[in-house]
């Protein structure tokens, strides 16, 4: 009801002299008339009180502090110095815990390589080369249950390393033998079949012989059967005439 | 006055400012950090003669503040003691938007402090009427200075800073009625 009257003042007025009524700013005939009509008005009353209790609630809000490294965070974004004047006591404080120094220059030392690893393409790279480590593992037939703490110890890697050896070793040694068998068994074989070895002999000479030039004569032997065996599919030696007798049909 | 020197002395206005405008105390010191970088680019421009440095930086301070709230979107709750409650209000009351209702009544008004409380409700203001609040009973600007810094004429800010008053205090005067 802006437009209503109470003790000479009007609503509408009370509203405008509401601010500088509690900055305690009002003449004293106003303030009378305005204290008055608070009084008396069922909406300016209220408002007033409301408003009053308001300024007293925020009035109560004490002032907070700063951060402590406010200032510094400030002047090294801005000048990219630090105030060595809040840097002096911090680092007095730092000096105390020594564990707080440690932490400090394993962040500093792990902090670029910690950033690298947090990279996308680095999980990735890591993670194809886990899958390609464990398919590794997995044909190979190494399996991680198989491997235990023991295997790891001293002694135990150098019973490994021994084992490791002694098999590979031992797989030299059966190449080695099969080739030996190998080679004697084909002496043996020519000393057995000395003709085949007279004809292999010429056919190589008859080969340094041509100097013609000529391709070599396609050799027409057939591995499948030997000489004296008889021919089981031959062509006939005169082709068969087959005479056609064909009638011409008048439609 | 060297750079240093001004950062000393206005860092905690400015992240009181900031503090209680954002609300959060990460965030004022981003927002703190944001204006007094600002200032730094931009202090050869300031002219003695157009106002005081006070109401430069916080016109500055107060612009950054808008952007960053423009930014964030936060929802606006309440407008204005005369401004009719909207569908959101009705269905909850701004009292209860407001309250912790992880403890009961009496047990949340013992673990908090008052001034937590009214922080809170600090935040339920529309940025209108916090804005002006904060700078005419937290930081004590007359209120000329306010409409200068807010662009706006005299008998806005004194309506404003009446309404953010009252509203704050039903807001409050809500939460206590629930508890006591």
């Amino acid at each position: 009801m802006p437009g209503e009257t109470h003790n000479g003042m009007q609503c509408n007025e009370f509203e405008t002299l509401l601010f500088d009524a509690l900055d305690q700013k009002l003449a004293e005939g106003q303030r009378e008339r305005f204290r008055a009509h608070a009084r008396v008005c069922g909406k300016c009353g209220p408002m007033f009180a409301e408003v009053e209790a308001g300024q007293h609630w925020l009035k109560s809000l004490a002032e907070v502090e700063s951060p402590a490294n406010l200032v510094n965070e400030i002047l090294a974004a801005t000048t990219g110095i630090q105030s060595y004047r809040l840097q002096a006591p911090a680092a007095a404080e730092h000096r105390a815990s020594l564990g707080e120094r440690i932490r400090e220059w394993a962040d500093s030392l792990f902090a670029p390589v910690w950033g690298t690893v947090r990279q996308p393409r680095f999980a990735m790279s890591f993670g194809m080369a886990f899958f390609s480590l464990s398919v590794a593992l997995s044909v190979a037939g190494v399996k991680p249950s198989d491997i235990k703490s023991a295997d790891l110890s001293r002694s135990g890697l150098r019973r490994t390393y021994y084992t490791t050896t002694a098999r590979v070793v031992k797989y030299y040694e059966n190449i080695r033998l099969v080739y030996e068998i190998e080679s004697k068994v084909q002496e043996i074989k020519k000393v057995t079949r000395p003709d085949e070895r007279k004809q292999e002999k010429e056919r190589e000479r008859n080969h340094k012989n041509n100097t013609s030039g000529d391709p070599e004569p396609r050799q027409e032997r057939n591995y499948s059967r030997d000489e004296n065996q008889p021919v089981l599919a031959s062509g006939p030696q005169n082709p068969l005439a087959v005479s056609v007798t064909t009638t011409r049909r008048d439609v | 006055m060297a750079w240093e020197e001004i950062v000393q002395r206005y860092n905690r206005r400015i992240y009181n400012i900031c503090y209680r405008f954002a609300g959060s105390a990460d965030d004022a010191q981003d927002l703190t950090q944001e204006v007094f970088i600002k200032m730094y680019r931009t202090l050869s421009s300031y002219d003695v003669e157009r106002g005081a440095f006070m109401t430069w930086l916080t016109t500055m301070t107060r612009n950054l503040l808008v952007d960053h709230f423009r930014k964030t979107k936060q929802d606006r709750v309440t407008d204005s003691m005369d401004a009719a409650p909207s569908e959101h209000e009705d269905a909850m009351p701004l009292s209860e938007q407001i309250e912790d209702k992880r403890l009961p009544p009496d047990a949340r008004v013992q673990s908090r402090e008052t001034g937590e409380v009214v922080h809170e409700a600090l935040q339920k203001l529309s940025p209108e009427l916090r804005e002006a609040v904060i700078l005419r009973d937290l930081q004590d600007m007359d209120y000329r200075d306010i409409a200068a810094v807010l662009k706006v004429p005299e008998g806005t800010v004194k309506s404003r800073i009446n309404r953010g008053r009252a509203e704050l205090a039903r807001l409050l005067q809500r939460i206590y009625r629930q508890v006591m």
